[in-house]
């Protein structure tokens, strides 16, 4: 019995090392990704549609934007520029505009002091393969903008940099 | 009295098809024989915020496609319009920006509108202006701060769509 116990560890460990060390090596091969931002979408990213939320997420390549419905990858030699900037919005959308109109005696704008947060933006200019100028915009939560612009720039001046050793 | 109604009914619905057809051809409007290609925003450093300068120029290309007044729409920049004959440029120059709050908006209802207003001029690549108009976008109720870029690309479009344009033969060039 003991010696059916100790073959089985024998096959397992083995086996099972065999079954995630093909995951083990995709991993390091694939490229460096930092993790992604919840962003939303407002306007200018071509197929996907305006207000839609996802994940953005700078990559080796470029700019990635991930959503339920849609994807869209930015290059990064398309990108002309990239700005910041910090906007204040009413939250609940629609819905919650309508039912601040229906409080009676004021309530709803004493609501609207509350309903409000400050979200940054993310805007990137960037040139299709004709050269036409394309603009997106996106939303994130606060300070978030300013750390994919970071890593944005990382990852082009490391390309300019290894593209001036070669 | 049976064929009384049926008559009513048959002066009815003609009627309400007149009003119809009458209706579509007040919306219809002509096709130009130019191309347009859309300029980004220009305004001094500092003076208008990034995502509103793309918005405009987003927002103006979208409401020119949807408006179909012009044969082709191009964006700033794209060399497929370099070898078009008839090709129009668009130019904006800011003269205003007014960025307000929401959250003012929606407290007060009479504070914290932001207003986006630009010079814009339309001529050909190398002619004289064919249009030269002083055009607004606002949002002062409802909606976030960019929606006065989408308002103001709605009247820019408008204007467009309502300025007779002189046929590409009868303009003249700067050169002549």
């Amino acid at each position: 019995m003991r010696l059916l116990r100790e073959n089985a560890r024998l096959v397992l460990i083995p086996a099972l090392l065999g079954l995630f060390a093909p995951g083990l090596f995709a991993q390091t091969s694939d490229p460096p990704k930092t993790s992604g931002v919840r962003a939303m979408h407002v306007l200018g990213l071509e197929g996907v549609k305006q207000k839609q939320h996802g994940t953005l997420t700078v990559q080796a390549g470029g700019l990635s934007f991930s959503g339920k419905e849609a994807h869209s990858f930015l290059d990064r030699t398309s990108i002309a520029s990239v700005f910041t900037g910090a906007e204040s919005r009413q939250t609940g959308g629609k819905v919650l505009t309508v039912a601040k109109m229906g409080i009676p005696y004021g309530g709803g704008r004493v609501l609207s002091l509350f309903s409000h947060e400050k979200v940054d933006t993310l805007t990137v200019e960037f040139r299709d393969a004709n050269g036409a100028l394309h603009g997106a915009i996106f939303t994130m939560p606060l300070g978030q903008a300013a750390i994919l612009k970071e890593q944005l720039a990382a990852g082009s001046t490391e390309k300019a940099s290894a593209g001036g050793q070669q | 009295m049976k064929a009384n109604r049926s008559l009513w009914r048959a002066a009815l619905c003609l009627a309400i098809c007149g009003i119809a057809a009458v209706a579509s051809a007040a919306n219809k409007h002509d096709i130009s024989p130019w191309a347009i290609q859309v300029e980004p925003v220009q305004a001094e450093e500092g003076q208008l915020p990034a995502d509103f300068s793309v918005a405009i120029y987003e927002d103006v290309l979208t409401q020119l496609v949807k408006s179909s007044r012009f044969q082709r729409v191009y964006r700033s920049g794209d060399r497929d319009a370099k070898a078009i004959p008839n090709l129009l440029v668009l130019h904006m120059v800011l003269l205003n920006f007014e960025q307000g709050n929401q959250t003012e908006r929606a407290v007060t209802t009479v504070k914290g509108a932001t207003k986006v207003q630009v010079r814009l001029k339309i001529a050909p690549r190398d002619g004289a202006a064919l249009l030269e108009k002083d055009v607004q976008g606002t949002v002062r109720l409802f909606g976030e701060n960019l929606k006065a870029t989408d308002a103001l690309a709605k009247r820019i479009a408008k204007t467009l769509r309502e300025s007779p344009l002189s046929p590409p033969g009868s303009t003249k060039t700067a050169g002549q």
